[in-house]
């Protein structure tokens, strides 16, 4: 019963663990204000965010996690936190482009254009999927 | 069709065991995009020479390891064989490299600078570049093992996104560590964007965006002794790249020779496979905090 008990504490408080509530974004990765002003191409074809998806679980994942939560080992984003949600669309895509490389997100310019502005879709449904 | 892919997968999981992801689909030019930090790539290579009159028909498998130690640093080490018709199979050699992305950030022309030790022979076929003139082709395998090359090379790599094109010039300077030699030249050049722009929201094998298609040319420039484009090899090579599943790419290259001392026609094949978070997983393996 005790085994069981624990095994269950442990199943429960694996997301939290795997989490990075804490995150803090680093004050040096600065979007030039035009990159950030950019609008999303696809912002008139939601249904393409299925395809960033894919691209999100193929390239992102394995930092930020299934929902985007963040891992706290890897001191990655919590991309559904407000911090990263309330960046503008062209600030996200700038991020994805060029990465953030001393602090080891990589850049994802290998990437057609819209294929990155596909991802910068996805992510917006990471916030639809935790905040009211 | 099937006939033909079955005995190919087969052939080259079974040579290789395990083998990376949807990457550039050059074999020789480099271009700016780095490892992924953590990421080991597996990659399982090959150039056939299809000969000329005095030459010998030449198989060259090669094994190469990519990790990638930080976002801006990625090292790889390559094992070499060769195997020459009516002649023998020799080991020739290895060779550890290392790049570098000096620039944070994504500019126009994306700079990385790239520095390898070469301990390998003469009999060396791969052609993962070309410097001076070239390999001998017409040698038999017994002398040209027994010529061994210390050598450092270095390499200027340019590369640029276009229009979803990516655009690479690579400039290459190799000096042997033997006194005698001079130091020698070298280039490569490619262009190659994905068939699709978008990508499906279906796993598919078969869609456009799996797939990358290109050109690449490539060949030496001579050495100190004689800095000329006229003696040596060159090769104008179509490249293709299918990303058949989320970490592995196969890639395929017929590379055609542009003056006597290429090959007429050299195939390449590759074969990669990507394993995410290797880094973290040794890390835990050994009870560290990734």
């Amino acid at each position: 019963m005790k085994l069981l008990r624990l095994t269950g504490i442990v199943l429960l408080s694996a997301p939290l663990y795997a989490q990075n509530p804490g995150y803090q974004p680093d004050p040096g990765w600065r979007v030039p204000s035009e990159a950030a002003s950019r609008p999303n191409p696809l912002g008139s074809k939601p249904e393409t965010a299925a395809g960033g998806r894919k691209l999100f679980i193929r390239n992102c994942v394995e930092c930020h996690g299934k929902d985007g939560s963040g891992m706290e080992k890897k001191h990655s984003a919590d991309l559904q936190l407000p911090i990263v949600q309330q960046q503008s669309d062209g600030a996200l895509f700038w991020k994805i482009t060029n990465g953030n490389l001393s602090r080891g997100m990589p850049s994802f310019s290998k990437r057609p254009e819209l294929q990155r502005w596909q991802i910068v879709l996805y992510l917006r449904t990471l916030k639809s999927a935790t905040m009211p | 069709m099937r006939l033909f892919f079955v005995p190919a997968f087969f052939l080259l999981t079974l040579w290789s065991r395990v083998c990376t992801a949807q990457e550039s689909p050059f074999f020789v030019t480099y271009t700016h995009h780095m490892e992924e930090p953590g990421n080991l790539e597996i990659e399982t290579w090959s150039t056939t020479g299809i000969p000329r009159n005095g030459q010998r028909f030449y198989f060259a498998p090669y094994m190469e390891l990519e990790y990638g130690v930080t976002a801006r640093w990625t090292s790889e080490l390559y094992l070499e064989s060769q195997s020459a018709l009516g002649d023998s199979t020799v080991f020739t050699g290895w060779r550890l490299e290392n790049r570098f992305r000096p620039l944070k950030r994504e500019h126009r022309i994306n700079p990385v600078l790239y520095l390898e030790y070469e301990n390998v022979n003469e009999a060396s076929r791969i052609q993962r570049e070309i410097e001076g003139g070239g390999p001998d082709l017409t040698s038999r395998n017994a002398l040209l093992t027994s010529e061994h090359a210390h050598e450092l090379e270095g390499k200027l790599i340019l590369s640029s996104n276009y229009h979803d094109w990516n655009i690479s010039e690579n400039f290459i300077i190799t000096k042997s560590f033997s006194e005698s030699e001079a130091v020698e030249f070298g280039y490569a050049f490619g262009a190659a964007r994905p068939l699709a722009r978008l990508a499906s929201g279906e796993n598919c094998r078969f869609c456009k965006e799996n797939f990358s298609l290109g050109a690449e040319m490539y060949g030496g420039l001579g050495s100190t002794l004689d800095l000329t484009a006229q003696h040596t090899a060159h090769y104008l090579a179509p490249v293709i790249s299918w990303a058949v599943g989320e970490n592995s790419t196969l890639r395929f290259s017929p590379g055609f020779g542009l003056t006597h001392q290429s090959n007429p026609v050299l195939l390449r094949f590759g074969y990669s496979y990507e394993i995410q978070g290797f880094g973290s997983r040794v890390s835990r393996l050994f009870g560290r905090k990734p």
